[in-house]
């Protein structure tokens, strides 16, 4: 490891929570974000990952096997769910997809409270700290670099043509329903990667950690960042991770803050804090 | 005789309403084919049914010797079908060159996760392999061709939202155009345009129909129609009147009736020499 001077060193103890929350808040957003790229609203993306945080647990945990396995193998279960939960609700439009996902949510956080194996209410603790602040942040900028080669490309066309008007879109031959899938198990991979992660940086989880609230913050990443570019989820969620730092003093009004700010965005910036829009070609 | 597109008892029916009844189409390799009838006769139903946007109730449709009545419409426009809107369906926020790109994506890669791993699809597109960049660089040539051929080349980074009327239904047509479509359907292209523009438009689906892709149109503008068709069917309540050659159809009471009513076209036949 390279030195590193001893007020560095510091600050990075002294934040290391936070370092961890915006890299982890970060993927989330990105998972969030490539369901809205293609013109669709899911509130899955606490509930995978949930999955991802809770399987990949169990797999240290239980099985103590290495994290180089269980990171990838932490995918899995979101992945299944969001197969079992888009294949019905993705042939019809609308908002089916963030209903379903929103029960998915619920049943699993009463399922993690009612099942022994996931530890009830008091949850999994003592989970190892094997993710180190350089995965969370090298898993970050690879997610954000592919997603922006995805964006300029062919597929990325296809993307905004779906979120701009999903008929003429199908005119020109663009396979909505391949896409929509596509997109929501790339979500649930992200997010159970941002579980996986969550979990083994913070010793301890529980059920109310993924549930309708932890969903509805994980919108409003995408919602105050704008969708334009992948960078610009990925933004709004520093921003809504630091604000409650910055806003400590306030203690009981944070949420209220958070709120205020979410509702600006929407009303006078619908496209983002940070709307610009990448252009969609390579050559 | 084969046919290019052909419906066998084509119907659609919204709750009581039958729309399109019982039609049968059959549309010729290569020309201009016009279907026209009065408001409500059942065009834009038909050519809904025909892209694959919505389903018929009954009948089957078979385009290029396939039956492509069950498919949803990315497979038709695989199979070589395009279309623009009656009502304009440009991607406003895309670039108009990105628009036209957009309308190649059907003569790209095959799937997302493309053709093996040398392919243009998912891998191919993340490590920008040659053939991803190769495919980019001649879908982008034959984009700018197209908005060459209806006119729009010099605006091709412009947004397409901020181009005029007229030209956002020249970028629908190039953007159909792009990927050469055996069978290219214009939804009224001349709704909304001024007798200047919708004689400019009459010379350009002349010249698209001399490159090879056959045009089936739907349309309002009597005098557009019987200037550039070499075939018109006409519709009325949902049902085929009358099949034939632009002369024939101009001089028939039947569609002076459906146009006019009875007691008009009874008045015309009357006063005719």
């Amino acid at each position: 490891m390279m030195a590193v001077p001893p007020w560095l060193d510091d600050l990075l103890w002294t934040y290391q929570n936070l370092i961890h929350s915006l890299g982890i808040n970060g993927l989330l957003a990105l998972s969030m974000y490539v369901v809205l790229a293609v013109g669709q609203l899911s509130l899955g993306q606490a509930a995978f990952m949930g999955l991802g945080a809770y399987g990949s647990a169990l797999l240290t945990l239980k099985l103590h096997w290495p994290f180089w396995v269980v990171l990838p193998a932490s995918c899995v279960a979101p992945a299944m769910f969001a197969l079992a939960v888009g294949v019905p609700t993705l042939r019809l439009s609308g908002v089916y997809l963030a209903i379903a996902t929103i029960g998915l949510g619920e049943v699993l956080r009463a399922v993690y409270l009612n099942i022994d194996l996931f530890g009830g209410a008091l949850g999994l603790s003592g989970i190892p700290a094997r993710a180190e602040t350089w995965m969370i942040y090298g898993l970050l900028a690879a997610a954000v670099i592919v997603l922006w080669l995805i964006g300029r490309s062919r597929i990325g066309r296809a993307m905004e043509a779906m979120r701009e008007d999903e008929t003429a879109a199908q005119v020109m031959g663009v396979d909505i329903r391949r896409y929509r899938m596509g997109a929501l198990l790339a979500s649930a991979l992200l997010a159970g990667i941002a579980g996986a992660l969550g979990a083994h940086v913070s010793s301890f989880i529980g059920p109310n950690e993924y549930g309708f609230q932890p969903a509805v913050t994980i919108l409003s990443f995408a919602l105050l960042g704008g969708i334009g570019t992948p960078l610009a989820p990925v933004l709004g969620a520093a921003v809504l991770t630091l604000l409650p730092e910055a806003l400590r003093g306030f203690s009981d009004l944070r949420l209220v803050f958070n709120g205020v700010i979410i509702v600006l965005a929407v009303l006078f910036l619908p496209n983002g804090v940070f709307a610009w829009r990448m252009r969609r070609r390579a050559a | 005789m084969t046919w290019l597109l052909e419906t066998t008892g084509l119907t659609r029916r919204f709750a009581g309403l039958v729309a399109v009844d019982g039609v049968d189409l059959r549309v010729a390799q290569g020309g201009i084919h016009a279907v026209i009838g009065p408001n409500g006769a059942g065009k834009t139903t038909l050519f809904n049914l025909i892209s694959g946007l919505i389903v018929p109730s009954a009948g089957t449709i078979r385009f290029a010797g396939t039956d492509v009545t069950r498919l949803p419409p990315d497979r038709r426009a695989a199979l070589g079908m395009g279309r623009t809107f009656q009502n304009i369906r440009v991607f406003g926020a895309m670039t108009v060159l990105e628009n036209v790109l957009t309308g190649l994506h059907a003569r790209t890669a095959p799937d997302l996760l493309g053709t093996g791993l040398l392919g243009t699809g998912l891998l191919g597109t993340v490590l920008r392999l040659p053939r991803f960049r190769a495919a980019e660089r001649e879908a982008v040539a034959r984009a700018r061709a197209a908005l060459d051929l209806v006119g729009l080349g010099a605006q091709a980074e412009t947004r397409a939202a901020a181009l005029s009327y007229g030209d956002q239904r020249r970028l629908e047509i190039a953007r159909a155009m792009a990927p050469e479509p055996r069978l290219l359907l214009l939804d009224e292209p001349a709704a909304g345009m001024n007798p200047a523009e919708t004689a400019a438009l009459g010379a350009l689906v002349r010249r698209l129909g001399g490159l090879g892709t056959t045009i089936l149109l739907v349309e309002h503008d009597m005098g557009f129609v019987m200037g550039i068709s070499d075939a018109v069917t006409v519709l009325n309540f949902g049902r085929r009147i009358l099949d034939g050659p632009p002369e024939a159809v101009r001089q028939s009471p039947v569609v002076i009736e459906a146009y006019l009513g009875q007691k008009v076209a009874a008045r015309l036949a009357k006063s005719a020499p």
